[in-house]
């Protein structure tokens, strides 16, 4: 039965794809004398809206493999971007003179694209670098961190129990990192260094007596958290309304910040009898951020007001 | 999955249900051996705020896995896990043999525990796959595993990355619950 009902299903959208859809297309084309890539770029309000539509057209795809390749090695560039938009310029003979705008609007569109998966490949780099004490330069973004987020404590020793003043575990932050690598690490000294009363705003909130939770081990598991929403494309609203320009690793950082930020707000309200309740009001918290994600105007801004400690 | 298939599971009796309690150092690699138990994507832990808890089904038992976090400031809310556990199972980070001392003394904490008293425990020696693990003897030696008399017990040399003596683990845990 299910199985009859799946094939009548593929045969019905077999002939939905193949046969009515271009019929459509070519319908539209003759009446409006616009291909459908205008058309999605016109119809659509900029950001993700008209982000996601160009994305979904057909030419859109088959250039995809191509610079998919590029974004894989993290080597793409706007030029690159440039050469496509003439490209699909050229093969569906679109009269430049006629659509004076449509070029930009197109460029802009496929920026957005393609930055975004450039993130995602730069971000699971930077996920899959472990933290190395060997490394001089690893070394200095923990000392940095430190000193940004206790700036009249000295660190008596690179192995201390101080670090459990921040939030950490134990008496050395590098096994905290774990899965989520140097990507943990550079999240946290991001919020600290461009936003450095809201991060230790967030750390006094997180000292607290009965409501408080160990700021960096939480700071680990929000960077997975932001992680995965990029991964999974959840995010990609935000990053399309984000930036009109080539995405770079800070949008990424920044959109960590906002989710660390509302996470401590969301944490104070539910009012936790105790840090088991973590998972709970995590998994709220995520479900809460996709559900806000959904919205195609989803925007994430880092103006962050400072409450009571 | 045929029709068929589908009514002799429905017919037959329903799992058994069971309570597993991981214990451990930070660190030791709970949730990671937890994540193999539920065979998900190891490669993304981060260190458990709080805990997790996972159900899996093996050996025609349905294992409801408790993974609490090993931090020092959490190790206090360990207790209030500790009714209706059915099996223990301690995880040790083989390579970390500054702490040995300190993975010692907890659990002769939690073995003296009266809500405890008689629940066999597993002890993973994990991590062996690290080029400095101290052997599952050398462990068990430290320890003074051969000391506890009031319940069975078993240590398992494993690796939880590579799945390694995992297995083994899990069906002494399913072998002493039919026992019961």
């Amino acid at each position: 039965m299910l199985r009859l009902s799946l094939r009548m299903f593929g045969l019905v959208w077999v002939t939905v794809y193949w046969w009515v859809r271009p019929m459509v297309k070519w319908l539209l084309r003759r009446t409006t004398g616009l291909c459908e890539l205008q058309r999605v770029c016109y119809g659509e309000q900029r950001g993700a809206q008209r982000t996601q539509g160009v994305g979904r057209t057909p030419e859109i795809q088959k250039c995809m493999k191509y610079i998919d390749g590029k974004c894989q090695e993290r080597t793409l560039n706007q030029e690159l971007i440039y050469y496509v938009v003439f490209a699909i310029v050229k093969i569906k003979k679109i009269n430049t003179q006629a659509h004076k705008g449509f070029s930009d609007v197109l460029g802009q569109c496929l920026t957005q694209i393609w930055g975004f998966r450039q993130l995602s490949a730069e971000v699971e780099a930077k996920r899959r670098e472990m933290y190395d004490p060997a490394n001089p330069q690893h070394e200095e973004k923990l000392k940095a961190l430190w000193e940004l987020m206790m700036p009249d404590t000295q660190l008596e020793a690179r192995v201390t129990k101080q670090w459990q003043m921040i939030g950490f575990q134990g008496d050395d932050p590098q096994t905290d990192f774990r899965g989520m690598g140097v990507l943990g690490l550079e999240n946290l000294l991001f919020f600290a260094e461009h936003h450095t009363s809201a991060a230790r705003h967030v750390l006094a909130r997180s000292l607290h007596p009965t409501w408080g939770y160990s700021f960096a081990i939480v700071g680990i598991n929000i960077t997975h958290l932001a992680y995965s929403l990029l991964q999974s494309g959840a995010a990609k609203t935000h990053f399309y309304n984000a930036s009109k320009r080539f995405l770079e690793l800070r949008a990424f950082h920044q959109f960590y910040c906002h989710l660390f930020f509302s996470f401590d707000e969301m944490w104070r309200q539910e009012k936790p009898k105790d840090i088991m309740e973590f998972s709970r009001i995590r998994d709220k918290f995520e479900a809460q951020v996709k559900l806000k994600l959904k919205n195609p105007l989803a925007f994430f801004k880092c103006n962050f007001v400072l409450e009571n400690v | 999955m045929g029709l068929l298939s589908l009514l002799r599971k429905l017919k037959s009796a329903p799992d058994q249900e069971l309570r597993l309690l991981l214990l451990g150092l930070d660190n030791a690699g709970k949730t990671t051996l937890l994540k193999k138990l539920a065979s998900e994507d190891i490669t993304q832990t981060t260190p458990t705020q709080g805990f997790n808890i996972k159900s899996v089904q093996s050996d025609g038992f349905k294992l409801n896995v408790w993974d609490i976090g090993g931090q020092r400031k959490i190790r206090p809310y360990w207790r209030n896990y500790f009714e209706n556990t059915d099996v223990l199972i301690y995880v040790i980070d083989s390579g970390d043999r500054k702490r040995f001392e300190e993975t010692g003394q907890e659990l002769g904490e939690i073995l003296s525990e009266e809500k405890l008293a008689g629940v066999p425990v597993l002890i993973f020696a994990n991590k062996q796959d690290l080029f400095n693990a101290a052997p599952a003897s050398e462990i068990a030696e430290g320890l003074q595993l051969h000391t506890i008399r009031d319940r069975t017990w078993q240590i398992q040399a494993c690796s939880a990355t590579s799945g390694e003596g995992v297995k083994d683990g899990l069906d002494w845990v399913c072998k002493n619950l039919k026992k019961k």
